[in-house]
């Protein structure tokens, strides 16, 4: 009997140690630390930073880190002629609906913050929009869903052009360009942000009078697309789209369609990242490839603030920038900015500064608009550019400035 | 064009299933020695790819010589978990698999923390296309597949005709009585977690130039691997292999008709209408 209960002790013991471990490990790899001193004002960031999707959240958490470490490094952000220490406290949501809801009241309702800069994956931002819009916590994300920027949700605004943006001047442009192009082949992740990115895009290419000849869809995650390709490519497509793919799953397709034989026309709607679908996907796969609103971060095409940025990003994280961490970057810019001009840290005072201020960004101008296609201002817009990928390089080839930046 | 995209389905098939065979190996070798069912099988497959990258993309090494490399190192790190942690879980299913899981944790975050978050890419040592018939061949696809059969066929050899195969053979069927005939039992749990560390490893360096390595590549290999192992039957080598063969063929075949998602669910109604017939799977002994 003693034996067995000391069996059974040191089995636990065992366990637990094992178990110990891995805690302390999972620890380290995030740390919201909830310390606070008197003149802190707390920024909440949402994200996986975990699993698959990972390297959006740590891109969106380390943008918005590195700009309040320059207002910090600066003497902090003066508010209404007092200054506070900016702190980020970015929560890992592993890219699923469950966990943002649960770290989104965390930070509601714990940490207390009244602003959320940065979330991605479409149905996440649904899960912290629930929470975030009746607690009036003013939240800016990246996620494309279509439905994450609606007249009914006023606290949230997306700090990055979404395909609704970027799909129609892409789509123009291979038309007048392309004439021959007319047969379509979508290939996008099975989510809301995939579904929502094929649809812009169809929309847009059926407008111009093109034809889709294949809509499919894998799960995220996947990185074997022969079946799927095979499949699309028996369609005999002029132009293959990869719409919401990331920039891991597109180089794949990328490489894939091309060992399968495929010499068409190619189009990335979401092709964040050119460095990394390039190195995936080879020279050879990527030629002629056409994007939109997705500069070499570190090419000879984008504004020198985007190019410091990179810099100082791959500096400090030993990793190439990406659109996303610009985008949080950029997006921490213009609340903390916006924070300025309302002189307040009321969040409707300082909605109402975003609606109406045109900030100077990274990006260049940023003016707060798309009531057109939301039936509200809450997207963020900005002059873009319409590149190609030619021998593993990003050349711009046309640039678009939205029409609200013109007024 | 129908039966050229089913030829080029097949091929596919083949391809992916004998490398999820090479990881299932490892984990019914491991389980019919330790009766351990170890979770963080799929890090070993990560941590050869991760081995790829550095020393094909950023030492420039030969392929075939990276997978000796990846063998030898994941090889040795196997035997040392196996000696740390699992040694004392051995036959004890419940306290292994939680510590298994720990340990999945545990390597993926170590390597988010060693290896960064972004994918890595592995440059192509083979590359090329091969046009037969109108259907296309990808050479590095053709040499992985080629590489796979041939590692199968060496632990086949191994385990049926060399002295430690043999004791392992022995082991499985019954340890107490293989302890009775002089054989080290203790060394021999940690050569087969070695060797199943080392074919996990192999199919990771195989499968790096064609996607890429990051810190949760390891995650749909394990899920096939069970998959692959609990239709071949637990702890039997050809069932591992007709479970592999059959796995990618079907979900080869059966992307051509149906959805993505479908095809994901495929394997696991084939387990569950097979495990119905034959509770002890294909191969399995009772």
């Amino acid at each position: 009997m003693r034996d067995g209960l000391d069996w059974r002790r040191g089995r636990i013991v065992r366990i637990g140690s094992g178990l110990a471990v891995a805690g302390i490990l999972i620890a380290f790899t995030s740390i919201p630390s909830t310390s606070e001193a008197a003149d802190t004002l707390k920024i909440g960031v949402l994200g996986p930073l975990s699993g698959a999707a990972a390297p959006w959240g740590i891109a969106l958490s380390r943008g918005a880190e590195l700009r309040a470490e320059e207002l910090n490094a600066a003497g902090g952000l003066k508010i209404a002629g007092k200054a506070y220490i900016l702190k980020t406290i970015p929560y890992d949501h592993k890219a699923t609906a469950a966990e943002a809801a649960t770290t989104t009241n965390k930070l509601v309702f714990e940490d207390k913050v009244k602003f959320i800069v940065g979330n991605a994956v479409g149905a996440t931002c649904d899960a912290a929009q629930a929470i975030t819009e009746r607690e009036k916590v003013l939240f800016t994300f990246v996620c494309w869903g279509t439905k994450n920027v609606a007249a009914d949700k006023p606290y949230s605004f997306r700090e990055l052009l979404s395909q609704w943006e970027v799909s129609p001047p892409l789509y123009a442009w291979i038309r007048e360009k392309h004439p021959k192009i007319r047969r379509v082949a979508l290939i996008s992740p099975n989510d809301t942000s995939g579904w929502d990115t094929s649809t812009a895009v169809k929309d847009a290419a059926k407008e111009l009078g093109m034809e889709v000849v294949a809509d499919e869809y894998y799960e995220r995650g996947a990185k074997d697309f022969y079946p799927l390709l095979t499949k699309i490519l028996a369609k005999k497509p002029d132009l293959l789209e990869l719409a919401g793919s990331t920039p891991g799953e597109g180089g794949l397709i990328l490489k894939q369609a091309y060992e399968l034989g495929y010499r068409g026309g190619k189009a990335w709607v979401a092709a964040f990242d050119p460095t990394r679908y390039i190195q995936i996907a080879g020279k050879e796969a990527t030629e002629g490839l056409w994007t939109v609103g997705a500069p070499d971060l570190e090419g000879t095409y984008v504004s020198p603030g985007v190019k410091e940025f990179a810099r100082k990003y791959r500096g400090k994280y030993g990793e190439p920038a990406t659109m996303i961490a610009v985008a949080n970057y950029a997006g921490m810019d213009v609340v903390t900015k916006a924070m300025q001009m309302a002189g307040s840290l009321d969040p409707d005072k300082v909605l109402q500064a975003l609606v109406k201020g045109k900030f100077e960004t990274v990006w260049g101008p940023v003016v707060i608009g798309g009531k057109a296609r939301y039936g509200i201002d809450r997207q963020f817009l900005y002059p873009f550019v319409i590149s190609e990928i030619r021998d593993g390089k990003t050349v711009d080839i046309s640039s678009v400035a939205p029409k609200e930046l013109k007024k | 064009m129908e039966s050229q995209l089913l030829i080029q389905a097949l091929v596919n098939g083949i391809m992916l299933g004998m490398v999820y065979v090479l990881v299932a190996l490892g984990l019914t070798l491991v389980f019919s020695i330790m009766e351990v069912i170890n979770f963080a099988h799929g890090e070993f497959y990560m941590l050869g790819g991760y081995t790829a990258y550095y020393l094909i993309a950023q030492l420039g090494l030969n392929y075939f010589l990276t997978i000796a490399a990846a063998v030898v190192v994941v090889g040795f790190l196997g035997w040392m978990i196996e000696k740390l942690l699992f040694r004392p879980f051995r036959k004890d299913l419940l306290g292994a698999f939680i510590v298994s899981l720990g340990l999945v944790w545990v390597l993926q975050s170590a390597a988010m923390l060693a290896f960064g978050s972004l994918e890595k890419s592995v440059p192509s040592p083979f590359r090329g296309v091969l046009k037969v018939l109108g259907i296309y061949f990808s050479l590095e696809r053709l040499i992985v597949t080629v590489t796979a059969i041939v590692l199968v066929a060496a632990l086949y050899l191994f385990i049926q005709f060399s002295r430690e195969g043999r004791a392992m053979r022995a082991v499985a069927q019954d340890s107490d009585a293989a302890a009775l005939q002089g054989i080290n039992v203790a060394r021999i749990s940690s050569l087969a977690f070695a060797v199943g560390a080392g074919l996990a490893a192999t199919a990771g360096v195989l499968i790096a130039p064609l996607f890429f390595v990051s810190p949760f590549i390891g995650d749909l290999p394990i899920v096939k691997a069970f998959i692959i192992i609990i239709l071949g039957g637990m702890g039997s080598i050809p069932g591992a292999l007709l479970g592999g063969l059959i796995l990618g063929l079907a979900e080869g075949v059966g992307s051509i008709f149906l959805s993505i998602p479908a095809v994901n669910l495929l394997g696991f109604v084939i387990v569950m209408a097979v495990l119905l017939v034959r509770p002890r799977g294909l191969l399995g002994h009772a």
